[in-house]
């Protein structure tokens, strides 16, 4: 085998270098070679336009959200009541935007939307949130 | 017997990474990522010729490989099988 370094070049990039003889396995039948990795995100793909995001999320509904997001407690002045319903993806995405989130005026959207930018792994709609963000989407 | 043929996309479709002893193949029409042993990379490598059946891709890969030609042919239907149920090969 050591005369056979002269016939040594890079493989090709991304492809297996298919210039020199090498020892292949091929293993058993019934030996898996394939393990699949499908991202989570990737997987939402049809249903990112219809997942949703509560504002805020059960655990602190009731609280009301100030102009830049952050959950406050109930009548704080200037800041806005939480939101009856959920939103879907499409309509934050379209907020996002520029368009006002369905049943706010203007400065109610921009609140609402900055307490959603703010969301977090593991707080409710935060992969909905984080789905629009990928711009493949 | 002929077994079934099988075709690949081009080679441009797929990154390749390799591991030490794993490949990562990123399959860009899916956008899925496989982690892949031997001989996977070298099964689509040899597609990369043509449409092939076991038998055609375990001779084109004896011209550049050394291997246990026994139960050959049958290690290669098997990876095929295993190569078209996520995608990364097709019958031609």
């Amino acid at each position: 085998m050591s005369n056979e370094h002269d016939q040594h070049e890079p493989a090709q990039a991304g492809e297996p270098d298919a210039t020199r003889r090498q020892a292949l396995m091929l293993g058993a039948v019934a030996a898996s070679a394939v393990v699949s990795i499908r991202p989570a995100l990737a997987q939402s793909a049809g249903s990112v336009l219809n997942c949703e995001i509560p504002v805020p999320d059960a655990g602190r509904a009731g609280q009301y959200i100030a102009a830049d997001g952050q959950l406050v407690p109930p009548d704080t002045p200037g800041a806005f009541p939480p939101s009856p319903r959920p939103f879907k993806g499409e309509e934050v995405r379209a907020a996002m935007q520029g368009r006002s989130l369905p049943g706010t005026d203007p400065q109610r959207s921009q609140a609402y939307t900055n307490y959603i930018r703010r969301l977090q792994h593991g707080q409710s709609g935060f992969t909905c949130y984080a789905s629009l963000q990928n711009p493949r989407r | 017997m002929a077994g079934p043929c099988y075709e690949a996309d081009a080679p441009g479709a797929r990154l390749h990474r390799s591991l030490d002893a794993l490949d990562l193949i990123y399959h860009r029409p899916s956008g899925m990522t496989h982690m892949v042993s031997e001989p996977v990379p070298q099964i689509l490598a040899a597609l990369a010729a043509g449409p092939a059946d076991a038998a055609k891709i375990a001779r084109r890969l004896a011209a550049t490989h050394d291997f246990d030609a026994n139960g050959a042919e049958d290690a290669i239907a098997a990876r095929l099988a295993e190569l078209e149920a996520v995608g990364l090969v097709r019958r031609a």
